[in-house]
Parts: structure tokens; C-alpha cells; sequence
């Protein structure tokens, strides 16, 4: 783990130098790619503005992620228990899930305004989808010979989703919280940059419009940390979690 | 006989085993899959505290009957399965051990151990205790606290054997818990498991795909045909008890086997012709 790491951060650096030399070398302009020592020093000269931005873009996606994964996990124990609704319900929800969530964000706009909430809608239907989707399959997955010795011990269907089919369906629970750590913020900054006056995309959305590059990419820059932090937060807990593989 | 065992003794059985009454009859239970007669009227007794030892060619219908007397699969109609006497719904009345170990990977040998007691709302602690003073009986002692991961194919199936055992019903129904061990394993754990049988006293029913240990085990061999599976052949094992490895070799136990192999040859040679062996 640690010498993946280890490699992972080598090979950023060097990509940095990379790109460094290759812009100072071929002395490309700054709107078409501007060097990584001149995005952080505006990201360092603008940060309370950015910090500003990114708490709020966090906020959006933290409260959007959290509402999203617990309904979405719900909802998948409750189709896990009912055969029949589910076999009712999951058509209609592969359908609304194929559709790109970029598509819904002018209806939650449209629907919530352009504050915060419609940024915390949007998050948590894509976060509920993914999690949803993966829980739902997983609590199915499980051995039916191992559902049969539950049942010959006297459970019954509550009995076996509690201590076997959500223990079993942790590992797959975890991978769609952790694929959707970065989704979450995918999310709010695209929906943010369709219509907000806060947060990371309206500030590139607006710096875009100022012609002003460096701080498009100071945003993008501080939109990534933010990102990396919450994949890194819920890669920790799931390690935890799923101790056993 | 243990302390441990003692104690538990009183834990965990019911009783002393009285006076030979039938602790399970089956009477003409037949079961179809579709196109497939797996069953087709077995006729069963076992008596309270007897070791009956079943074995029979692949795919005669051996776990399908043992998923019948465990109540997780409906017998055809026409037949009868009499747990003490009646016919009652037999889910949670019998301790059943699948042919495969099915450990849960998130417990520990102890956890594992009291899932039948947690489910029968037992409060964790006091059934850990219990598991706790059974772990050396069963082989585990120190070995409370890994993960079924970290286990050798012996200890997993003993950890499994323990979870049957914890779940204190008068009736085992044991799916050849020893067909994926390394021989000399095998015969290691038969003896234990005797010696655990004559201890915390059961009736129990032993699919095997094995003579000897069929023979090695039982009160009593049933044979069963090819499919559709039936009741071929009983055979009283009058071997005295304990049992020793010695007795593989004597001359009443060939005897034995030499009747009981003539019965299972026949059987699986008709198997292997109808190609489904
Ligand atoms: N749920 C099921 N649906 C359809 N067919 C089944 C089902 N369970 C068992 N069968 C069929 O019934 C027959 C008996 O199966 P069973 O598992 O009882 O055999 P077995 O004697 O335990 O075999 P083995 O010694 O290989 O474990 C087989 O032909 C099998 O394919
Ligand atoms: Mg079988």
C-alpha cells in the first residue's frame, strides 16, 4: 500500500515537471495551458475567495452524498426483502438511472432554485442511483445455501438480510460509496456552474467569462484536493469495514 | 470425559437419551424437480441417539432428503416426515451442517460458533461463554479469535461442526462434513468426532461417500440406490464402541464392507451408465 503510494506520488511530481518544461520549452500560452508553479501561486494569492468557494461546493456535496447514500442503501434493504415490487420497480429505475445526470440538472434548478439545495438534490439522486444500484446487487448476490442454514436455524427474511446479506453486501455497498465520493462532486460543480452565485463551478464559470484562466484552473485545482480528501476518507472506512478481504 | 464437557453437558442436551423411540421416521417421501425424480419413497427410521451413517452414488438425492428433514424443501406429496413422532414444520427443530463449511468471513471462530444461538435471540455474551468452554473440545483453543481465512481446512470444518453442535437440537443432519479433508485429517477427525458424540450424546444422520468411514461411524449403514434415491440396503454395524483404527482391518469390518460395497458398486455403476456420475 505504501509503495503504491509512494509510486503514485513519483509519478505526479514527475508528470508536473513534465508538463513544467513542456510550457516553459514550447512557451505555450497561458489561456491554452497554463505551468503548474503559476496556477498554484494564483491558487495561493486567491484563496480566501476559493476557500470560500470549495467549503460551499464541499457542503453541497458532503449534505447531497450523505442524504443519497442512506436513501439509496435503504432502499435497496427494502427491494431485497419485497421480490415483487422490486421486480416492478428496478426496470423503471435502470431506465431513469440511463439517462446523464447532467440532463436533470436545469429541472432541479427549475424545481429547487439556484441556492444550495438544488446542488444537494442533484448529488444525492446521483449518489442514491449508484448506491442503490450496487447495494441492491450485492444484498442479492449472496449463497442460497447460506440463506438455507440461516433458515434452518429458524431466521427468517429479516433475520437473514441482517446477518447475512448486508455483511455480504458490504464490499459492494463500499465500492459504490467510494465511486461516488468523486461523482458527488462532479456533480455539484456542473450543476453549480448551470446556474448558482457560490461554490467551485459558478467560480469557474464566472472566471471563464473574465477570460481569466489561472483561475479556472486554481478552481479545478482546489475542486481535485477536495476530491482526492473524500476518496481518500472513504477508501480509509472502507478498508475498515471490509476488513475481511 | 472434561470438566468443559460436563458443564456443557447440562447446557446443551436435553436429558439422557431413554430408551430407543424413533427420533425421526420418514415414510414414503418422494421429491421431483421438474423432469427429475431425485426421491421416490424412502423409508426411514432413526432411533433417539443413534448414529446413522448414509451413503449412497452422486446425485441420488442425498442432500435433497437432508433438505427435506431440515425443512427448507417441501416433500412431494403422499409422504410423511415425523420429527418425535409428528409431523410438525421441521424449520429450526433439526441442527443442520451443509456440505459446504459456510463460514462468514466477517466472524471469528467464536462469532461463527453462536450464529444459531444469535439467531434464536440468545444474548451474545452468555453464548460466547458457552462457545469459549467448547473451543477445546472442538480443537479451537486459541484459536477463538481468528477468522475463518486464517484456518486449516480441519479447523474450518470444526468451527462449522461446533456451530451444528451449539445449536442444541436432539437431531444432527451431517452433509459429508469431512468429503474435502487430506486422508489422514479424515481419520483423525472421525475419531474426535466420536469421541464429541459420546459425549454431548445426539442422534444423528452422516452423509458420506465413503464405506469405511461409514462403517468406521455407524450404529447403522443406509445404502442408497441411484437416482431416484431410495432406501437400497440397511446394514446394523455391531462393532463395539469406542472405536479404535485398528478395527479397520479386522476381519468383521471387511465383512461388513465387503456386503455393503457389493450394494454401492451396483448402484454407482448405474449411475455412471445413466452418464450422470
Ligand atoms: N433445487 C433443485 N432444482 C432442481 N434439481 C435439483 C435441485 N436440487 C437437487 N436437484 C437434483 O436432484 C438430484 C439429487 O441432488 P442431490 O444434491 O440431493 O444429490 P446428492 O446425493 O446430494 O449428490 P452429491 O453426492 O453429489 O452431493 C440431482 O439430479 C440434482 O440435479
Ligand atoms: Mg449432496
Amino acid at each position: 500500500m505504501n509503495a503504491a503510494l509512494a509510486r503514485g506520488l513519483g509519478g505526479g511530481v514527475l508528470l508536473l515537471v513534465l508538463w513544467e518544461a513542456v510550457v516553459r520549452l514550447a512557451a505555450i500560452p497561458p489561456w491554452i495551458l497554463p505551468p503548474p508553479s503559476g496556477i498554484v501561486a494564483t491558487t495561493w494569492s486567491a484563496r480566501g475567495p476559493l476557500l470560500d468557494a470549495g467549503a460551499m461546493t464541499l457542503f453541497e456535496a458532503v449534505t447531497g452524498y450523505g442524504i443519497g447514500a442512506v436513501l439509496g442503501l435503504v432502499l435497496a434493504m427494502l427491494l431485497a426483502l419485497a421480490t415483487p415490487v422490486r421486480k416492478l420497480v428496478l426496470p423503471m429505475v435502470v431506465v431513469v438511472n440511463s439517462v446523464p445526470v447532467a440532463a436533470y440538472a436545469p429541472l432541479a434548478l427549475l424545481w429547487f432554485g439556484t441556492g444550495a439545495l438544488s446542488k444537494v438534490v442533484m448529488v444525492a439522486f446521483i449518489v442514491g442511483f449508484t448506491v442503490f444500484l450496487n447495494a441492491l446487487d450485492g444484498l442479492l448476490r449472496v449463497d442460497p445455501a447460506a440463506v438455507a442454514l440461516l433458515r434452518s436455524f429458524g431466521a427468517g427474511p429479516l433475520g437473514v438480510l441482517w446477518r447475512l446479506r448486508l455483511p455480504t453486501a458490504l464490499p459492494a455497498i463500499m465500492v459504490g460509496m467510494r465511486v461516488s465520493t468523486v461523482r458527488s462532486m462532479i456533480v455539484a460543480i456542473v450543476t453549480e456552474m448551470l446556474g448558482s452565485q457560490k461554490g467551485l463551478g459558478w467560480t469557474i464559470f464566472e472566471a471563464v467569462l473574465q477570460i481569466d484562466f489561472l483561475r479556472v484552473w486554481a478552481a479545478i485545482l482546489v475542486a481535485s484536493l477536495i476530491s482526492l480528501g473524500c476518496f481518500a476518507a472513504v477508501s480509509a472506512l472502507e478498508r475498515r469495514v471490509v476488513f475481511w478481504r | 470425559m472434561t470438566d468443559a464437557a460436563d458443564q456443557l453437558d447440562q447446557l446443551l442436551t436435553v436429558g439422557e437419551a431413554p430408551a430407543a423411540r424413533a427420533k425421526l421416521q420418514l415414510n414414503g417421501v418422494s421429491r421431483r424437480f421438474g423432469a427429475v425424480q431425485a426421491l421416490a419413497k424412502v423409508d426411514l427410521g432413526i432411533a433417539e441417539g443413534e448414529f446413522v451413517t448414509l451413503i449412497g452414488p452422486s446425485g441420488c438425492g442425498k442432500s435433497t432428503l437432508f433438505n427435506i428433514v431440515a425443512g427448507l424443501l417441501e416433500a412431494d406429496t403422499g409422504g410423511e416426515v415425523l420429527l418425535d413422532g409428528a409431523a410438525t414444520s421441521l424449520l429450526g427443530k433439526v441442527a443442520f451442517m451443509p456440505q459446504r463449511d459456510l463460514l462468514l468471513p466477517w466472524r471469528n471462530v467464536l462469532d461463527n460458533a453462536i450464529l444459531a444461538a444469535e439467531v434464536e435471540g440468545r444474548p451474545k455474551r452468555a453464548a460466547r461463554e458457552t462457545a469459549r468452554a467448547m473451543a477445546a473440545d472442538f480443537g479451537l483453543k486459541g484459536f477463538e479469535d481468528h477468522y475463518p481465512q486464517q484456518l486449516s481446512g480441519g479447523m474450518r470444518q470444526r468451527v462449522a461442526l461446533m456451530r451444528t453442535f451449539m445449536f442444541d437440537r436432539d437431531l444432527m443432519l451431517l452433509d459429508e462434513p469431512f468429503g474435502a479433508l487430506d486422508a489422514l485429517t479424515r481419520a483423525m477427525m472421525q475419531r474426535w468426532l466420536l469421541d464429541i458424540w459420546s459425549r454431548y450424546r445426539r442422534t444423528i444422520l452422516f452423509i458420506t461417500h465413503d464405506i469405511d468411514e461409514a462403517i468406521f461411524l455407524g450404529d447403522r449403514v443406509v445404502v442408497m440406490s441411484a437416482r431416484p434415491g431410495s432406501i437400497k440396503l440397511e446394514r446394523r454395524v455391531e462393532l463395539p464402541r469406542p472405536r479404535d483404527p485398528a478395527l479397520l482391518t479386522t476381519p468383521a469390518f471387511n465383512a461388513i464392507k465387503r456386503e455393503l460395497l457389493d450394494a454401492v458398486e451396483e448402484e454407482s455403476m448405474k449411475t455412471f451408465a445413466a452418464g450422470a456420475a
